[in-house]
């Protein structure tokens, strides 16, 4: 996929090095066109054309994210991403420390820039059955100085993560609750977790991002991921506009939800959390 | 915060907070500019940041881990804080 790649530019780093040598390689690879982040924070102006036309990709070097930084600054949208040494582990790789790439760290920047460009993989085909989630009929609505806060009840579980889980059979969805899209505020990107890869309860399901802040997903059920709501690579505002339902992010298949269901909440328990978090956060 | 709880247990009782490996950090303090529940706190003197407040960090979050660049903060095992507090529910439950 040809698109614009902007990358960490840790000049002291060796993964900053590396993340050079990724962008290097998706030109030649992909015909990508490399954004230097110096030259786009002094000049923006430089690079319109080419993000008007290519969707972004944003490769961070460590965990400061001084490129997604960069991009939620400009108010650019984020395409796909890519933190290396996240990406360097699920490649099974290893990487040597070093400023200069050698030709073992320029082999690995190949194989994490095709990655990077690689076009969407075909859906898998795990439907096994299609499963309709109802949307939720009766909300309680806890109210906390100007902001209320709903909270379905019919058919959704919690944890105290502030994550949902609707259950039909043995698939559920999750997603964020509506006090935490609206703690986060304005939502800029979700970071899915892999589909097909097995989680337990409490394990992560990617990450949402907001110009604020960053939050785990911390799954409420363990089970096999089937699904990542697609529609939020173009549209992570979804799930401020409906945390529970067209902003939902993740579809699994239950390993054992009676088990699961032990440690989470229902509805109107949820509802005495939300408020109690409410009164910590104001007070 | 001395009456708060995660799955009905006392959060006191719940061991579940960020280490600092201060081997490898360098005192960005990017945690700590990220962490809103104020686990962090910075000190004058050679150790410039410590885990002051343990029992403030959101039981399963390792957020903070993902800002720290030179992935200097580590986590207890999620498993086994899990079997933890699922012990002492039930040995509480057996109480009452």
């Amino acid at each position: 996929m040809k698109c614009a790649v902007l990358v960490c530019s840790g000049l002291d780093k060796p993964l900053g090095s590396l993340a050079r040598e990724v962008a290097v390689c998706a030109a030649e690879q992909a015909e990508c066109e490399i954004v230097c982040p110096v030259l786009l924070n002094n000049s923006p102006g430089r690079y319109e054309a080419t993000l008007k036309e290519l969707p972004l990709a944003v490769v961070d070097g460590c965990g400061t994210r001084c490129a997604t930084k960069l991009a939620t600054q400009m108010g650019l949208k984020i395409g796909r991403r890519m933190l290396l040494p996240e990406a360097i582990k699920e490649l099974g790789e290893t990487f040597e420390d070093s400023l200069r790439p050698g030709p073992e760290a320029r082999a690995l920047a190949l194989k994490l820039a095709l990655q990077l460009t690689a076009d969407e993989a075909e859906e898998e085909a795990a439907e096994t059955e299609a499963v309709t989630f109802p949307e939720p009929a009766d909300f309680l609505k806890v109210t906390h100085d100007k902001f209320v806060f709903p909270i379905p009840v019919e058919g959704y579980f919690f944890n105290e993560n502030d994550c949902w889980v609707q259950v039909v059979g043995g698939r559920a969805r999750v997603g964020i609750t509506d006090y935490m899209q609206q703690t986060l505020t304005d939502i800029t990107y979700f970071a899915p977790p892999e589909v097909g890869r097995e989680v337990e309860q409490f394990d992560d399901l990617g990450a949402v991002e907001s110009a604020k802040a960053v939050f785990d997903v911390i799954s409420p059920v363990g089970g096999k991921i089937v699904a990542v709501n697609a529609a939020l690579e173009d549209t992570p505002e979804l799930i401020n506009e409906g945390p529970y339902t067209g902003g939902w992010l993740v579809e699994l298949e239950l390993t054992d939800f009676e088990a699961d269901r032990e440690l989470l909440l229902t509805g109107e328990q949820y509802a005495v959390k939300v408020k109690q978090k409410a009164e910590e956060a104001s007070a | 915060m001395s009456d708060a709880t995660f799955m009905g247990v006392s959060r006191e009782k719940i061991d579940w907070a960020p280490t600092i490996d201060y081997s490898k950090c360098d005192f960005c303090m990017e945690c700590d500019d990220f962490c809103p529940h104020k686990v962090f706190e910075r000190r004058e003197g050679e150790v410039k940041l410590v885990v002051a407040n343990p029992k403030n960090c959101v039981v399963f979050c390792r957020a903070c881990a993902k800002t720290c660049g030179p992935d200097a903060l580590t986590f207890p095992s999620k498993p086994e804080t899990i079997a933890a507090i699922k012990q002492i529910r039930a040995k509480e439950g057996e109480a009452e």
